[in-house]
């Protein structure tokens, strides 16, 4: 037996390169990409923010394992309701999308329609390690590995999967977020519609999606 | 009705105000009573004022035809038009709006306007489960509203009247509640008040875990923030109601005069509805879910017999 | 003279419209149409004046006083709108002569039922409008025609008959047959030894009027006849038989006591209780418009059957604004049936749904008259429904007759929610896309109806008035009424005026707010686009609950759904049928069996000659 070497040519980018994939990777809609000066905001929109930060109407969407998370923390020990956080049935209510661990390409189909579906201003909270870089699925087929490329997300929540105190505590990052107006991309997502779309679309083979975006 | 337009319009105003006020805060006491029955810190009680503010500072909205667009319309006219034909304190002391005006058989159709008003929008959106919501709530209509009508009736044959107004001043006259005067009535009417909240056991319209809210389910920001209010406002009719008709009312025109007798009698109101409130509440927390036949059934038992035992009670007490 | 002239115009008409036929079909429908607005302008114009005539030794008394006026009024006016609404609707359809000629003669057969005032030309003019309805009931030649027509015939038959024994046995027992000398006689009361003539009468009017077990030709001829003539079919000419109710209970009514009384109100009114109900019932489970609208004829018709038998203020003006307000929903409601019919093909509500976009006046015509006929404020409907109410509650104190009405009454708003939901609400089917809206011509006479709900909701009085004059016009209390305040023994009123405003102003003011807050950015979306789970719906995919959509209603009933009134009458039937089968057997053929018959019969005259001569 003769050994045969297996050998791998490996090229190394080029700088051009790697800038044009950080562009095209890169999210567009982030809140930290956008600068709000809170102090230039005005009254009513400062109420509104405190409401909007206190009253979060949660659409749980119960991708991954990660689901198991959610009943404790909405339930008693945690209670998520005190800080006005509680379950919505549909999205057209929600004001949160809660993306709980990994996607298939199969469920963010659903996904995106239900963030669609629902109105301005909506955030995202994408949950667990899955959602930034595809955790534990890194190298599976038909999973996506960076939800931030189909979505605009608003909050990470490390981990694998993270506990509802980590939870809590990225809730309380998005309200911090909400009320200095860094928060919702939904307009910000209608804008950059094209790249999303893009972007589904790859990963979507079974593309039957209305041609008009309309809300 | 005499007195200058104005403050009738003032009175209308308020009215609604103090309605809309009370019933949030209600339901913001029940969502605090569920979480400390249930363990938990729960939401601020002025919660449901934010999540309305909320609602209503949604940027986007969308709806799916005019009687979508109308239904919410629909449910806060219904709720403001029996807030003021039902009088909130007794006469005299808080702005009577138009109590002379309408009997209690035509607040009896007045308080379905609205379901009905809302369940032609939720048609019009096309969704499955609103639909479904909506067969279950009408067949829950006929469910409760049969012992409450046979209370009803009973208490108008007993005390020959017809008028909210004059039961309240019976009551008044002589001290005696209705609720004593006529204990199967009440009852009666105790029990189809369960089924108007749509609580436990009997929130089978917009069971979140089957329907996905049910007649809920397609609307959002300003259209769910109309339907929280309209569905606030009507939570205080309702009570008013009940208190009105068997618990005797609030405010003592003979005993205080001025503000306050207004005052003092609408912390009587406040107090009377808190506690009437909490029945449903309280049965809410600790049932399951019916099924609809079930819920139907329910009403055509034993409070369709309590009814019955009111009207024999009217007949033969007077 | 406006009698001879109405009629004679119909009649006339009726003779041209099916000979205009054979010239030219394009103008059959307007020269029936002009006969019957015709009609209705001589009857508006003209002094009615009175008509007597003898033929055959019997004397004709015809006269329109405020109670024929009153009913000549729903007849006229609803079958001149529904002959006008025909003219479009019968467009391209056979034997258009036919059709025009049997309604024009029936609309005249009505019309001489409400201005006749004896009992001979009652009956011939009832038997005319029966007659010709038939004929209309078998025009559409459908797959189980004679089983339905037949019924409708064999109850109209056991009706006219009832009717025709008591006219005889009338004119045997006091020589007359006017009804002013009749009820002079006293003829129609239970307690003057003759009590069958009242309650013969009474089964022929109840069979017309659909009355709980006689209902059972209303459900199968309804939805069978071309809705131009079912909207006067189940309109006008079932009111002819509470005008006939009417009619014989004036006398009881006068005396104001009595245990005839009580008998009326126990027996008539729970048959109209029951019947409503029942029909109630029955209308939920339906899952066709027009078998739905059957029903709720039927049960409607029992509300004011209850109306009528309560004899009081409060109750016969409930009866007689009734029978206006239903003539004028129910008419545009099976008129509504009927666009839809001819424009999406059916009116199964599971083949179609979601018309509002495409047929927007009509839907708007159909709610009006659904929000009347649940006896939603400020709406007319509702004044009936509280008439009728405080009648039963403080008049005659019939509390658990009350509770009967109430359900049927609160039952009643699943059907109405039935209706609007599954012909105009839900998801728009793909075919349903190339739907337009019906003709000004159809659209015209249905608004014209919803215009009366709409009205008589803020001025009731508008009817109270004629139909307090026509209560007085036979004897009957009427007292005063206002325009739009309604009250009761008690005193306790209802200002519908101040209702209608304050819903009105809230309406406007809360649409005004929902419509201009975030009028940018609110965005109208098509039917498909609803939020379920996720899933995009394709576009051949309707999602519109539909099938058994009461289902938990029916479980809940559970098991007086499983009964039938049909199959109590095929069991009557049946038995019947074996009864003869057995009768038969006396005839056995043998010369020898029929010579022992006569001389049995001889015998047994013999011995009982003195009982019988």
């Amino acid at each position: 037996m003769s050994e045969t070497k297996d050998i791998r040519i490996i090229t190394r980018p080029t700088k051009e390169q790697i800038r044009q994939a950080q562009i095209d990777f890169a999210p567009r809609c982030t809140a930290a990409g956008r600068v709000n000066d809170k102090e230039t905001q005005k009254m009513v929109q400062y109420i509104l923010n405190f409401a909007r930060k206190h009253s979060l109407f949660l659409l749980a969407y119960g991708t991954g394992c990660g689901a198991i998370e959610i009943p404790a923390t909405l339930t008693s020990r945690y209670d998520a309701e005190r800080l006005g956080i509680r379950g919505a049935a549909t999205p057209r209510q929600a004001d949160v999308l809660m993306i709980t661990g990994y996607l298939s390409t199969k469920t963010l189909k659903r996904v995106i329609r239900v963030y669609e579906q629902m109105q301005d201003p909506k955030y995202v909270v994408a949950f667990g390690s899955c959602t930034i870089n595809g955790g534990m699925y890194f190298d599976s087929y038909n999973t996506i590995k960076a939800l931030d490329r189909y979505i605009p997300v608003d909050v990470y929540i490390a981990g694998c999967m993270p506990r509802p105190e980590a939870v809590l505590k990225g809730f309380a990052k998005l309200q911090e977020l909400i009320q200095n107006g860094n928060a919702g991309n939904g307009e910000c997502y209608r804008k950059n519609l094209d790249w999303y779309r893009a972007n589904q679309q790859k990963v979507i083979k079974n593309w039957d999606f209305p041609d008009e975006y309309n809300w | 009705m005499t007195g200058n337009w104005l403050i009738e319009l003032t009175g209308i105003v308020l009215t609604a105000l103090l309605a809309f006020t009370v019933g949030m805060f209600y339901g913001g006491l029940r969502r605090k009573v569920i979480a400390r029955a249930q363990n938990r810190v729960g939401p601020p009680v002025y919660q449901n004022f934010l999540d309305l503010l909320k609602l209503q500072g949604k940027t986007t909205n969308v709806t799916h035809g005019l009687m979508t667009h109308l239904a919410p319309v629909w449910v806060l006219v219904a709720a403001i038009t029996a807030l003021l034909f039902i009088p909130v304190l007794h006469g005299g002391l808080w702005f009577p709006n138009f109590t002379f005006k309408g009997d209690l058989i035509f607040l009896l159709y007045l308080m379905v306007m609205g379901s009905l008003g809302m369940a032609l929008g939720v048609g019009e959106t096309g969704n499955p489960n609103g639909a479904i919501g909506v067969s279950r709530g009408l067949s829950l209509i006929t469910g409760y509203e049969i012992p409450f009508v046979l209370s009803l009736v009973a208490i108008m044959i007993q005390f020959h009247t017809t008028s909210l107004t004059d039961l309240m001043h019976y009551q008044q006259a002589t001290g005696h509640w209705i609720a004593r005067e006529n204990p199967f009535a009440f009852l009666a009417a105790l029990f189809s008040v369960l089924g108007m909240f749509h609580y436990s056991p009997f929130d089978i319209i917009g069971a979140p875990a089957e329907l996905a809210s049910g007649p809920m389910s397609e609307f959002g920001g300003k259209y769910l923030g109309s339907l929280m209010t309209g569905g606030s406002i009507f939570a205080f009719v309702k009570l008013v109601l009940i208190t009105d008709l068997f618990l005797g009312g609030a405010g003592h025109p003979d005993a205080y005069t001025g503000a306050a007798g207004v005052l003092l009698g609408l912390v009587e109101l406040v107090i009377k509805t808190f506690l009437l409130y909490m029945i449903p509440v309280s049965i809410g927390i600790v049932m399951p879910r019916f099924r609809t036949e079930q819920a139907v059934r329910f009403f055509w038992r034993w409070p369709l017999l309590f009814g019955a035992l009111g009207i024999i009670w009217a007949v033969f007490w007077k | 003279m406006g009698i001879i002239y109405v009629l004679g115009i119909l009649i006339i008409g009726a003779l041209a419209a099916f000979f205009v036929d054979d010239l030219n079909r394009k103008w059959t429908g307007p020269v029936a149409m002009l006969a019957g607005f015709g009609a209705a302008a001589a009857f508006a114009f003209l002094p009615g004046g009175i008509v007597r005539w003898r033929i055959l030794g019997f004397s004709m008394h015809w006269e329109t006083d405020a109670l024929a006026g009153f009913f000549a009024w729903i007849v006229l006016g609803l079958s001149a709108l529904a002959l006008m609404y025909s003219v479009k609707y019968m467009e391209g359809k056979a034997r258009q002569g036919y059709f025009y000629a049997s309604f024009l003669t029936s609309v005249a057969g009505m019309f001489g039922v409400a201005v006749s005032k004896d009992l001979l030309s009652f009956f011939i003019f009832w038997e005319i409008m029966t007659w010709t309805s038939f004929l209309l009931a078998i025009y559409n030649a459908y797959y189980g025609v004679e089983t339905k027509g037949i019924k409708y015939i064999i109850f109209s038959a056991i009706g006219a008959y009832a009717m025709l024994t008591a006219i005889v046995l009338a004119l045997g027992q006091y020589h007359s047959l006017e009804f002013s000398d009749l009820m002079a006689a006293g003829a129609f009361r239970f307690s003057s030894g003759n009590w069958y003539i009242p309650v013969l009468l009474l089964l022929g009017f109840a069979v017309k009027a659909a009355v709980l077990p006689l209902h059972v030709w209303a459900p199968a001829v309804y939805p069978k006849t071309p809705m131009s003539f079912t909207a006067v079919f189940s309109g006008a000419m079932s009111k002819m038989g509470i005008l006939g109710m009417l009619l014989i209970l004036t006398g009881i009514f006068r005396s104001a006591t009595g245990w005839e009384l009580t008998l009326v109100r126990w027996v008539l009114g729970w048959l109209g209780g029951l019947t409503a109900a029942w029909a109630t019932l029955q209308a939920i489970r339906q899952n066709d418009a027009k078998d739905l609208l059957a029903w709720s004829s039927v049960a409607q018709l029992g509300y004011i059957v209850t109306a009528v038998s309560t004899g009081t203020r409060l109750g016969l003006m409930a009866a007689l604004y009734l029978a206006l307000l239903h003539a004028a929903f129910k008419g545009s409601l099976f008129m509504v049936a009927g666009a839809v019919e001819k424009q999406a093909g059916t009116t199964d509500f599971r083949r179609i749904s979601g018309l509002i976009k495409r047929m927007p006046w009509t839907f708007l015509t159909a709610l009006i008259a659904i929000i009347s006929l649940a006896g939603i404020p400020p709406l007319g409907g509702f004044v009936g429904k509280w008439l009728l109410y405080e009648s039963l509650i403080s008049e005659t104190h019939a509390y658990f007759l009350v509770i009967l009405i109430f359900f049927a009454s609160t039952s009643a708003f699943l059907y109405s929610y039935r209706f609007l939901f599954g012909l105009f609400l839900g998801q728009e089917e793909e075919e349903a896309k190339q739907i337009t809206e019906v003709s000004w011509w159809m659209l015209i006479p249905m608004l014209a109806l919803s215009a009366v709900s709409v009205v008589t909701g803020m001025y009731p009085g508008l009817i109270f008035r004629p139909a307090a004059r026509a209560l007085e016009s036979i004897g009957l209390p009427a007292g005063q009424w206002d325009m739009s305040i309604l009250s009761n023994v008690w005193g306790n009123q209802t200002d519908v005026f101040t209702v209608g405003s304050t819903v009105g102003i809230l309406f406007v003011l809360w649409a005004l707010f929902i419509t201009f807050k975030g009028k940018k950015n609110t965005r109208w979306l098509t039917t498909k686009e609803i939020s379920t789970s996720g899933e995009i719906p394709a576009p051949e995919d309707n999602c519109t609950f539909q099938r058994g959509f009461f289902q938990p209603f029916e479980r809940a009933v559970g098991r007086l759904y499983r009964s039938s009134m049909d199959q109590l009458w095929e069991d009557i039937g049946a038995a019947l049928e074996a009864f003869f089968g057995f009768i038969r057997k006396i005839y056995t053929g043998n010369a020898q069996t029929y010579a022992m018959y006569v001389i049995i019969f001889v015998v047994l005259l013999i011995l009982f000659r003195n009982y019988i001569f």
